[in-house]
């Protein structure tokens, strides 16, 4: 009995510590990319406006500029918000689930690392909506399946501009948010 | 205890006298008693008003008209440029006598001053350098105005030789740009000495663009805060350029051409004669960090200051080119008509006159042992096209004890050479006549007339071939905290994993001792088990 009750509290701790490591490259992903930091940054965006579904872009935001104005140094980061009312919209009319607009709008970093590469990093959009539900598991799996097309590269087109300009969201919606966007 | 007071005990004794001076200030006549006269509210900060010289109140028609005024005073000065490589365009190297200089050197860039003077002289400090017919003597051809304006209206164009701008004219031709003519009296009574924005105008701008060449000077540096360079931070130190390139009969110090990258002994007293002041020892000598960070100090044998205190360069949106492709120039559009295509950023990728570009941001160095000593490829040089060729070679390695591990910026190129004769070739590019590359997009016609210009055989025949120019990185310095950690070096994939010829912890190691010392500690743990296993059995057994 002692052997099968330790033999479970065990099993219990390895999978706990097991889960407890891996949560966190479970949730998110880090992905390299063959382009420098601009041009990643001005495909996705180019993609995100290409995929339809009611995405938009939000905004592009430095997280490196106040500390280079505070006297400090890191190398690049871009972060491109976007949004899609399709996705946003079930979720912000249910009082239940709202919470989870803590997540919106949706953003994908482009970071350049000490090697020298560029990187994105994204949320694991269709694992993290398994969490809250069958409702939330569903959107967030759309949100999933267009996430994986951002990301998709055709290097036979033109580098296009980065947006650098996008018009933040204000009252919920932008001018983007024409199209789309939350 | 001790320590704690002697940093005390002077901080009090200076914070008293300080807030004396400052809480009872002295009066004008407490200090000049009754006949004293009150002094201007504000003093130039030169001794000499400019405005008020007979000889600089005129409207004057050219660049050397103002030059010949600026020698009624300052009788010696154009003899002390002369002397100077911002006019020759020479330099020649002590150590080996070779004479490198813009004037003679194959870059990978623009490539060649060589029949293309009138656009480069934009950045010669002297005016009507059209063609090697220049006269090199003749005085009132030296610009002043370039390095001492202070009012940031004199600008050079491409095309005029030097000159700057005398009637109001479109530029670039075509583009709907007006440029203004520059008022030179105004800009001769505005003179004083160079501020970043005089020795930016061409250093920042090198190669044809913001940021192109250098990789640590772009025009961010004309106001940069302290996250970019820690010494030139607008609202710290605020160093202007010849706080360290200090200046001595119009001589400026520091060279890329004629280096000091190893320097040895503690601070230099300013004042003291001293032939390598623009460097990080000048002033903080060669153990710069305290003594508590022994192990630091013992890395500067072997590690140049900018390693470590660098750790990206172009550290802004200007961003600084990378690669040059001159093979793709002369390629049209579709429609037959030259193209001009930016990057993501806004900088340029392809130009149907010049090829494609690459460029970045926040790039992170190469590193390459450096004693200060680069051969430079010069106009005529034999190269061998089935390798890489190295517009510069840096000398130096891990036995010299005269070198560092430098930071550098590699610029990678495509270049046109003579499949014959083997030499890099000198390409006819700017200008409006016939065989300008830039106006008839003929590489033929061009090499031709470069190639005339500078002597050289040319057998008809022109390929490319790649190559590289190393830039040594040493602006854009930044604050000790940003300084590069020990496990980015100390790592198997570190910052100088391919530093050859030193030993480093953590990067390297040796198969014998590592397999050596894994089986004596497996060892140790099986001994160890061997010895509880028997202890435990024999425990049970009574």
């Amino acid at each position: 009995m002692f052997k099968v009750i330790g033999g479970f509290v065990a099993g219990v701790v390895f999978v706990g510590a097991a889960a407890y490591n891996f949560m966190g490259s479970l949730m998110f992903r880090e992905v390299p990319s063959p382009y420098g930091v601009e041009e990643t940054v001005a495909r996705i965006q180019q993609n995100i406006q290409n995929v339809g579904n009611g995405w938009a872009l939000q905004g592009l935001r430095n997280p490196v500029k106040p500390l280079e104005a505070d006297g400090g140094n890191a190398l690049p980061v871009l972060m491109i918000e976007a949004c899609s009312t399709k996705y946003s919209g079930p979720i912000l009319n249910d009082d239940a689930i709202r919470f989870l607009s803590i997540l919106m709008p949706c953003k994908i970093s482009v970071y350049k690392k000490n090697d020298g590469k560029t990187y994105i990093g994204l949320m694991n959009a269709g694992l993290m909506g398994r969490m809250f539900g069958t409702k939330v598991g569903e959107i967030m799996a759309g949100v999933a399946e267009d996430q994986a097309k951002f990301t998709i590269f055709d290097p036979d087109t033109p580098a296009p501009a980065m947006i650098k300009n996008t018009p933040a969201a204000s009252g919920g919606s932008s001018g983007g948010g024409a199209a789309g966007g939350c | 205890m001790f320590s704690t007071i002697r940093i005390v005990m002077p901080a009090l004794i200076l914070y008293a006298f300080t807030a004396n001076a400052i809480a009872v200030p002295t009066k004008p006549e407490a200090a000049g008693g009754q006949g004293a006269q009150p002094v201007a509210a504000s003093v130039m900060p030169s001794t000499a008003d400019h405005h008020k010289f007979k000889a600089l109140q005129k409207q004057f028609k050219s660049g050397p008209e103002v030059t010949e005024a600026c020698l009624t005073c300052h009788t010696e000065s154009a003899k002390q440029v002369q002397h100077t490589k911002h006019w020759t365009w020479e330099s020649v190297d002590p150590q080996t006598g070779q004479n490198r200089g813009k004037r003679n050197i194959i870059n990978n860039f623009c490539t060649s001053v060589v029949s293309n003077e009138a656009d480069c002289m934009a950045c010669h400090a002297g005016y009507g350098w059209k063609d090697n017919r220049f006269d090199f003597t003749v005085e009132k051809n030296v610009d002043c105005l370039v390095c001492h304006d202070t009012t940031g209206t004199y600008r050079k164009l491409p095309g005029f030789a030097g000159h700057p701008v005398y009637k109001p004219l479109e530029f670039p031709p075509g583009s709907g740009r007006r440029v203004e003519a520059v008022d030179l009296m105004r800009v001769a009574q505005n003179i004083g000495m160079p501020s970043r924005t005089n020795c930016g105008s061409c250093h920042f701008f090198g190669a044809g663009g913001n940021g192109t060449k250098h990789g640590d000077l772009d025009s961010s540096l004309q106001h940069p805060g302290k996250y970019l360079d820690v010494h030139m931070d607008e609202k710290g130190l605020n160093f202007s350029c010849q706080t360290c390139h200090a200046t001595s009969k119009h001589q400026v110090s520091g060279s890329r051409y004629n280096m000091a990258a190893a320097l040895k002994g503690g601070a230099h007293m300013r004042g003291m004669k001293d032939a390598s002041p623009a460097s990080c020892q000048s002033c903080h000598g060669n153990k710069p960090h305290p003594v508590t960070m022994t192990k630091l100090n013992q890395h500067t044998d072997k590690i140049a200051c900018q390693t470590c205190h660098i750790p990206a360069f172009a550290r802004n949106e200007i961003g600084t080119e990378l690669s040059w492709d001159w093979s793709h120039a002369t390629k049209m559009g579709p429609d037959g008509k030259p193209v001009l295509r930016m990057d993501s950023a806004g900088r340029r990728a392809f130009d149907s006159k010049k090829g494609t570009f690459a460029w970045d941001s926040y790039v992170i160095p190469e590193y390459r042992w450096f004693n200060g000593i680069a051969k430079y490829k010069v106009i005529g040089d034999k190269i061998d096209p089935t390798q890489t060729v190295q517009i510069n070679e840096f000398g130096g390695s891990a036995d010299d004890p005269d070198s560092r591990v430098w930071p550098v910026k590699v610029h990678r190129g495509k270049q046109p050479y003579d499949k014959v004769n083997l030499t890099l070739t000198l390409q006819h590019t700017g200008g409006e006549d016939d065989t300008a590359l830039w106006h008839n997009y003929d590489w033929q016609k061009a090499i031709t007339t470069g190639m005339e210009a500078g002597g050289l055989p040319y057998s008809g025949e022109f390929g490319f071939v790649s190559t590289e120019h190393t830039w040594p990185i040493t602006h854009m310095v930044a604050p000790k905290g940003d300084a590069l950690s020990c496990a980015q070096c100390h790592s198997k994939n570190g910052r100088l994993k391919d530093v050859e010829g030193v030993y480093m912890p953590a990067r390297d190691g040796s198969k014998v001792l590592d397999t050596l010392g894994w089986t004596l500690a497996l060892l140790a743990l099986m001994g160890a088990l061997v010895h509880g296993g028997i202890r435990i059995i024999a425990a049970k057994r009574g």
